[in-house]
Parts: C-alpha cells; structure tokens; sequence
C-alpha cells in the first residue's frame, strides 16, 4: 500500500517542484549554509538531491541514494566540506517536503497522517545512508593516511658497514612499535648489521608502552647478534622513563645520534679521521 | 628417533638443527652435545638454528640450558641463525624463560664471536 502513496509523493512533489526548489534555495541561503558556492553550483546540488529524492519516492528502491551518497561525501571529503553543510541540505530539504504535505493536506487527516506515515520513513532512511557514506568515507581517507605515514615515518638506514640508525619521529602507539621492530629486526638480517642505533629525538612522548617495546625491540636484536644504542630521549622523556619503574638498566643510552655513533663505531672499530679542515 | 650429527671443526663442535624436534629429541640432542664437548675437549660450540620457523619454549628453555652446561664445561657455546619471527617469539617468552645465551646473526659471526670469547676468556686468566 505504502508503494502508491510513495509513487503519489513523489507526482507531488515533481508539480510543485519550482515552488520547493526556491523555498530550499532561500532557507539554505538563510542559514548560511550556501556559502562560497555560485549559483551554478547551488543548482547543480539541488538537482542531484533532488532528483534522488524524487526517484526513491517513485520506486521505493535506494539504490539512487547509495550512489548519490558516495558522489557527494567523495565530493565533500575532498574539497573538505563539513558534515553540518551536506546533511544540513538534507535536512531542510526534508522538513520542506513535510512542511508542505501538512499545509496540502490539512484538511485530509486521514490522507495526511498517511502519506506523513510514508514520507517519514524513507526521508530518514535517505538521511542515515548519507550520514553513514559521509562518516565512512572520512574514516577510509583517515586510514589510508595513517597507513602512508606510517611507512614514511620509520626508515631503516645503513650508515656503516654493520651499523643501521632508526631515526624515529612522532608518536609511537603499539601498533607502530611492532611494525618498527618488525623492520628492524628484518633490516638487521638483510643488511647483516651488528650496531643499531634509535633515535628518539622526534618521538614526544615515551610511555611504558613504548619503554617496554623498546626493552623488546633491544632483546630480539641482540639475539641477532646486534646491539642497540637509544639515542635522543629527551630530559622530560627521561624523567617519566626513570618515574615508570621499568628496568632500563640493559638499555645503552646516549645523549645524542652522534655519541651513539661514536660509540657505534668504538663497538665496531671504526675510526673517523678528518683529512681536510 | 633422529639422529643429528654434532660436527667438528678445528676446537669447535657444530650443530645444524634441520628439522623441528621434538622434546625427547631436543633432550637427547643436549645429552649428545654435553658428551661430546666432554669427550673431544672441545673450546666452543655453535648451534645453527637457521632452519627453524618455530621455537617453542621447551626448545627455548633447552637452548639456554644447554649454553649454560657448556659453560660449567668450560667451553663457550653460540646460537646462530636465530631469526626475526624467532627472536620475537623467544623474547616473548622470555618473560618466562631467563634467556641467557651468546648469539650471532648466521654461522661466519658466530664463529668470530666465539673466537673472540675464547681469546678474551684466556686473555682474562692470564692477567
């Protein structure tokens, strides 16, 4: 039954289409969700709201919306449109729609409480489907970053025969830890190294999570035959690192990545030499 | 039951684990080994794991002992070949099991290793 009623909202809504199209336009203008966009544009939104609107009332189906979802929060991630400004149009968009079935049917109660029974349903269903790509969309561009930075973030760089440095910079969740040692340890057995050396100049925070991985990261590299020298931990580092009751006495610390490398090389029995001044 | 040969070369004893044992063979295995260094005298053992994808914590426990009885021999004993999946394992046990064996990345480190350990052992007892 809902199907006729659906079909005939949305006949009603194709005849008065000029008439909801302006009162959208302005109430949109009104609350200053129209902002920087031209009127080319305003109309090209409208339209493609509009047209999805209309089709899901015609056959019930909301395969139009999916489609319309997905173009719109791409569009919308990209150019970094907020979420308030799309759903916002959704939604004045729907309260017009009811706004108007009432003052049409006022008289009708029956036929009102009827087709408002109709509408309401698929106004909302359109709603959260457009809710929900938007959030998914931002999440998979979210994950996608985190995924790039992470490989960015954690070189593993041959300085000398046998030695590696970790520079390490930002943050360290458990995850990152265990693809760094992860790394690490595979760097150690490709490059056949004996002394690593990490860096921890551009981590901010060092917390027992990180202190622990560390502690780990230190013991499987030593079973490969390599020591580790942690180099960088700054003054603030170093205080909550001692406050944490973590055993660190195993790990050798140096100031900086250039008294780790000079006691690399003292490990090592390597000498620089300066020929030139 | 698998017999692993324990060869010799120069003052060294050389041990390559092929295959996952199990645990009577793991503890024949150390019995094997003790004996030998034992009987040849011998002043370093080194044992190849390279082979292994897994090491549980009875090989784990068993690898640390064996390295420890060595030492009461008065030999020095190696692990080479330990890797990366390994290690982790083995450090993950190892809030369990107290790890305390020399180890290096494959069998050319693992032999200097344990020349160098020789020499600073003699070297110790001389001064």
């Amino acid at each position: 039954m809902s199907q006729n009623l659906e079909r005939e909202l949305s006949t009603l809504f194709e005849d008065h289409a000029d008439r909801l199209k302006g009162q959208w336009v302005t109430e949109m203008r009104e609350s200053g969700l129209l902002e920087q966009m031209s009127d080319v544009e305003t109309e090209k939104r409208y339209t493609a709201l509009y047209n999805t609107v209309v089709s899901t009332f015609r056959t019930g189906e909301f395969e139009d919306v999916g489609r319309y979802a997905k173009e719109i929060t791409e569009e919308a991630v990209l150019r970094d449109m907020s979420v308030g400004r799309i759903i916002g149009g959704i939604l004045k968009l729907r309260d017009i729609y009811a706004r108007f079935i009432f003052s049409k049917y006022r008289d009708e109660k029956d036929k009102l409480y009827k087709f408002l029974d109709s509408y309401e349903p698929v106004a909302n269903n359109i709603l959260t489907i457009v809710t929900m790509a938007f959030v998914e969309e931002r999440e998979r561009v979210i994950q996608e970053q985190q995924r790039a930075m992470m490989g960015l973030s954690t070189p593993v760089l041959q300085i000398r025969e046998e030695i590696l440095v970790l520079p390490l910079i930002g943050t360290v969740d458990s995850e990152r830890a265990e693809q760094i040692l992860e790394k690490l340890l595979n760097g150690i057995v490709e490059l056949e190294a004996s002394v690593v050396i990490i860096d921890l100049t551009g981590v901010p925070v060092i917390d027992s999570l990180v202190a622990n991985y560390m502690i780990k990261t230190v013991h499987a590299a030593k079973m490969l035959g390599a020591d580790t020298i942690i180099t960088g931990i700054s003054p603030v580092n170093a205080q909550t690192l001692a406050g944490l009751g973590i055993d660190i006495s195993m790990l050798i610390t140096k100031n900086n990545l250039r008294a780790g490398l000079w006691h690399a090389d003292q490990i090592l029995g390597f000498k620089v030499i300066r020929e030139k001044m | 039951m698998l017999d692993i040969p324990i060869l010799k070369i120069e003052d060294f004893l050389v041990v390559t684990i092929q295959s996952e044992l199990s645990d009577d063979e793991i503890s024949a295995l150390q019995e094997d080994i003790l004996f030998r260094i034992k009987d040849v005298g011998a002043a370093g053992l080194i044992i190849d794991i390279t082979a292994l994808d897994i090491v549980d914590s009875f090989m784990g426990r068993t690898l640390s002992n064996i390295a420890a009885t060595v030492e009461l021999l008065g030999a020095k004993a190696v692990v080479v070949g330990i890797r990366p999946a390994v290690a982790v394992t083995l450090v993950e046990l190892g809030i369990r099991v107290k790890w305390n064996v020399n180890t290096a990345l494959n069998f050319d480190r693992g032999m200097k290793l344990l020349k160098r350990l020789i020499e600073a052992e003699r070297r110790g007892g001389a001064s």
